[in-house]
């Protein structure tokens, strides 16, 4: 054990970490193995330090992970301190993974986070074969899109290994959704796409000839007129001059038209296409995608199979189910494999059908040691061996 | 964004000249999204008190105090232990332990947001409801986290009903919470059910205008620029005046009511079409259900007429507006066609096929006749004895179609509640139900003592993982034993969801664990705002003038198979 570790700080997750519940799959091996595969020897990758990654940092922390790596390429924004809770006043400007990264390691000892400022698409597929499980929180449907199909097309039916789960989580206001990927075996970003709600976009023409909507007099002020007055300069939708300029485009074509509504606010809004989002909603989701990694990571009970929708704007309304996957996905269809398998189903099983279905010569325990170290001590104890390590 | 509104409600006060926001409006911009000026005022003014300071109680006050609480109390008579520093990211690790829960805990918080006031009381909350009982009613919202039920007792009904109590409760991966009020009034409830457009019933200045226009010879592109409340309402008076002729003076009702009818008159839309690309006609036809969905009064809302008419507490400002609605819906002098049956017509208009001019000229239709009724809501209004600001009245009539009144529950109704009432629900709602048993079962467990020795006995950081299994299996017994307390005599519990409760509970009967402190602090803290901010609808007992005594308000939470439900 590290010596940061003191008396007591496991004891609440310990006790999952050291019985089995009643619904632990069997292969679950209480004590020390499990407890040093998720501090010793598990790494996760956080991909998002905004609101979720925030959050989802903390809780990997706190619950023993303690090999954690960050991606972000944004810099801290004051509209973030209404929930990006690692961030101060004194932080606005810097990197978001930087700053999250340091906060984690000083406020949680013996965890190491490792920080990078940059695009997640600067790193290539060692980097991403590194980690055992990735966690998104992007507001981004773009990154999401590009990491799914990454770790999608990493999966070689010939390493195991190379199947990396994939944790999303997603808010909008009170709503929010969790959802656990196994690529190329369960259903993908990619296979939910037509879930989205797609953003409201203006036809041209009314914004040129028939605004009726406050919206319609920004979008022609920030569509249409910067470009024809700025030239080549792109409207900086962080440069509070910008919007101002359109902000007062908009308001003069509005009073010309009798439309009423355009604000600052709202001209920010539509021009940064603003997501409402506060910090309640993304604790609900960040702690199920980080209580789905530690269930996964260390086998100690069910994971979410495979979709977590919550609704909180009339009482709570909450909707569990296993999205499909789609046969004719453009990422993970075609040459993949139907498999069946129930919310019981364990990682190491589904490594086990994989196997079989692609008819694989390979060594049952080594695909297992490779894939999950948290299994080994479990199966080195089922038949005789020490479950110390 | 269903549920954002508009921003101009919040801004409009707050813009500096050049109409960028201040520093504090850009802080909060993404919530201000969501409940505006008003609901941020209420946030600010609210004072919170939060028993004891465990990693979910702080979880809960991260979600409060980085949107702008006002105040909040954090009360722990404790001092940090090394599991509290082990799962509690707002103590600061190995250097709190030793030093005061509640002390440490506020500090951890503050960091979070200056503009919060946050104060820390070292009391034991059992002297202090002997001691200072007063002043724990001063508080708006009381949170108590895994207290003892003879706690839990006297402080419910010490602060019923003036005081919001709400009661969380953990255990591992499962959890619940409830939230203890008499009545809770929302009037912007943010449904996602637009106000009616009254097409089946216009108003004069519609209708006149919608029979007046010349559609068979008007500009071919003033004919494409027609919005489709204008096209519905002018087909629906040619349908029936044909009508009339066939079966006599039908006064303005009627409307397609069989699915041949109504697809004869989605062809009578269409056949008014003049060029092949007209998109006004062609969203008319889409929307030609409005001519058939009758406009009326919703029953949630006319269920409050009769509620506040009988209700003694008729000297709010809610009960007044409810009450001038219902004089309204009996009499619109300022609609001669349809007199009652109606709430005030609402002016916001939804985006449609229309040139800007006929769609503002359409806007001002339904303002002017809006402004009209206000006239004689507020009419009506004036002969109560309360009186009520117009911003308040605009944001009620605004929202009259949706207005919600919840009833909640008093905590002893839950505990110990009826034998009866949790018998049945055990048989309706066998998974939740058995859940909501087993944390019931646990408190009371804890609350005499059977726990403590286990307690002891897992805080050591030696690894016996197999040595207590005989105590799971005791302390599931002592659950299933427990849990007959509050069943009538011979009731049964359902097997597979009871082993799963129970068993997840002796597992882990005492860990407050990370994942499970955030997702319930995530949606604890959702509630009270929602409670806080009198906008969106948080968990109750059901309707307050419809729903019977059936629901128990109790939000139930398992996080193996990730489920929430509200039982
Ligand atoms: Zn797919």
């Amino acid at each position: 054990m590290v010596q940061t570790d003191w008396d007591g700080r496991y004891y609440h997750i310990d006790q999952i970490l050291d019985t089995p519940g009643p619904r632990t799959d069997e292969g679950f091996m209480a004590g020390n193995g499990v407890k040093d595969f998720l501090r010793n020897q598990s790494k996760i990758l956080v991909i998002g330090a905004g609101g979720l990654g925030c959050e989802i940092l903390a809780n990997l922390a706190l619950t023993g992970f303690k090999d954690i790596h960050v991606i972000d390429m944004d810099t801290i924004d004051i509209s973030n301190l209404n929930r990006q809770f690692l961030f101060r006043p004194k932080d606005v400007g810097k990197s978001k993974a930087i700053v999250a990264a340091e906060f984690i390691m000083n406020r949680v000892p013996g965890v190491k986070v490792t920080p990078y400022f940059g695009k997640i698409q600067d790193k290539d597929d060692e980097y991403y074969l590194q980690f055992n499980l990735v966690i998104c929180g992007l507001d981004s449907v773009e990154a999401r899109r590009w990491i799914n199909a990454t770790l999608v097309n990493l999966v070689d039916p010939e390493n195991p290994e190379s199947l990396k789960p994939l944790i999303d989580g997603g808010t909008e206001g009170f709503k929010g959704q969790a959802r656990v990927i196994l690529p190329t075996i369960t259903s993908c970003y990619e296979c939910s796409l037509e879930m989205l709600n797609k953003p409201t976009a203006f036809p041209i023409c009314t914004i040129a000839n028939t605004p009726r909507l406050p919206e319609h007099c920004i979008e022609w002020a920030s569509v249409l007129e910067w470009p024809r007055v700025h030239g080549d300069k792109k409207l900086d939708t962080d440069n509070p001059d910008d919007i101002s300029w359109t902000y007062n485009v908009a308001a003069a074509r509005a009073k010309e038209f009798n439309i009423e509504g355009v604000t600052w606010s709202l001209t920010q809004g539509v021009v940064k296409n603003i997501i409402p989002a506060i910090a309640s909603t993304n604790a609900i989701i960040a702690a199920s995608c980080c209580n789905e990694a530690f269930k996964i990571a260390t086998s100690s009970a069910a994971y979410l199979n495979n979709y977590f929708m919550l609704i909180g704007t009339e009482s709570i309304y909450s909707y569990t189910f296993e999205h499909e996957k789609k046969a004719n996905c453009p990422v993970c269809g075609g040459d993949s494999l139907p498999l069946n398998i129930n919310p019981d189903t364990t990682l190491e099983e589904l490594i086990e059908m994989l196997t079989e279905r692609q008819d694989m010569q390979s060594n049952q325990e080594s695909i297992i040691v490779n894939c999950f170290k948290a299994v080994i001590s479990a199966s080195s104890a089922a038949t005789g061996g020490s479950d110390q390590t | 964004m269903n549920d954002s509104q508009p921003l101009e409600t919040a801004t409009t006060s707050i813009q500096a000249p050049s109409g960028a926001p201040d520093a504090k409006t850009r802080r909060y911009d993404r919530q201000l999204r969501l409940w505006a000026a008003s609901g941020q005022t209420a946030l600010e003014s609210a004072r919170l008190l939060v028993i004891p300071a465990s990693a979910t109680a702080t979880s809960i006050l991260k979600n409060l105090v980085l949107p702008g609480l006002g105040h909040f109390t954090l009360m722990d008579d404790k001092e940090v232990t090394g599991a509290d520093a082990g799962n509690n990211f707002f103590l600061d690790g190995m250097k709190s332990i030793g030093k005061s829960r509640a002390e440490e805990g506020v500090q951890g918080l503050l960091e979070l947001n200056d503009g919060v006031e946050g104060v820390a009381d070292v009391r034991d909350i059992k002297r202090v409801l002997k001691s200072d009982p007063e002043w724990l009613k001063t508080f708006d919202v009381v949170v108590a986290h895994n207290l003892d039920s003879s706690i839990l007792d006297d402080l419910a009904d010490l602060l019923w009903p003036g005081t919001h109590l709400v009661v969380v409760n953990s255990a591992g991966f499962l959890a619940e919470f409830s939230i203890h009020f008499r009545e809770h009034q929302i009037i912007e409830s943010h449904s996602e059910t637009a106000a009616s457009l009254r097409i089946d019933k216009a108003f004069p200045a519609l209708l006149d205008y919608a029979m007046s226009l010349p559609l068979d010879t008007m500009d071919i592109t003033d004919h494409a620029h027609i919005p489709y409340p204008v096209i519905l309402v002018r087909a629906l008076e040619e349908w029936r005046r044909e009508c009339e002729q066939v079966n006599g003076p039908s006064s303005g009702q009627g409307a397609p009511s069989n699915a041949a009818e109504k697809k004869a008159f989605k062809e009578r839309i269409r056949a008014m079409v003049r060029k092949f690309d007209e998109e006004n006609f062609e969203e008319a036809e889409s929307q030609a259900y409005k001519c058939w969905s009758t406009t009326g009064i919703p029953s949630e809302v006319r269920e409050l007429f009769s509620f506040y008419s009988s209700s003694a507490s008729s000297s709010s400002a809610f009960s007044a507006l409810v009450s001038a609605l219902s004089q309204f819906a009996e009499n619109n002098s300022a609609s001669p066609l349809y007199t009652s049956g109606l709430l005030p017509l609402t002016s916001t208009l939804p985006d449609m096929k229309s040139s800007t001019d006929e769609y503002v000229k359409l806007q001002q239709m339904y303002r002017a006749q809006a402004e009209a009724e206000k006239k004689v809501f507020k009419e009506y209004l004036g002969r109560g004895q309360v009186s009520v600001d117009d911003a308040s009245v605009d944001s009620f009539l605004k929202n009259a179609h949706a207005l919600k009144v919840l009833k909640g529950k008093e905590w002893k109704m839950i505990n110990p509640g009826s034998k009866e009432l949790l018998a049945t629900k055990l048989t309706i709602q066998p998974r939740e139900s058995a859940t909501h048993l087993a944390l019931v079962a646990v408190r009371s467990l804890r609350a005499k003592g059977v726990l403590s020795p286990l307690e002891v006995h897992s805080d050591t950081t030696k690894d016996a993982p197999m040595a207590d299994a005989l105590d799971k299996d005791k302390l599931k017994e002592f659950l299933t034993a427990e849990a007959r307390d509050f069943l009538p005599p011979g009731a049964e519990l359902p097997e597979e969801e009871w082993n799963v409760a129970s068993g997840e509970i002796a597992r882990a009967p005492s860990a407050d664990i990370p994942t499970t402190a955030a997702f319930l602090g995530g949606l604890v803290a959702q509630e009270i705002i929602k409670m806080i901010t009198k906008q969106y609808v948080p968990i109750s007992a059901g309707n307050a003038a419809s729903s019977g005594d059936d629901q128990l308000g109790v939000c139930v939470v398992d996080l193996v198979e990730t489920w929430t439900g509200v039982i």
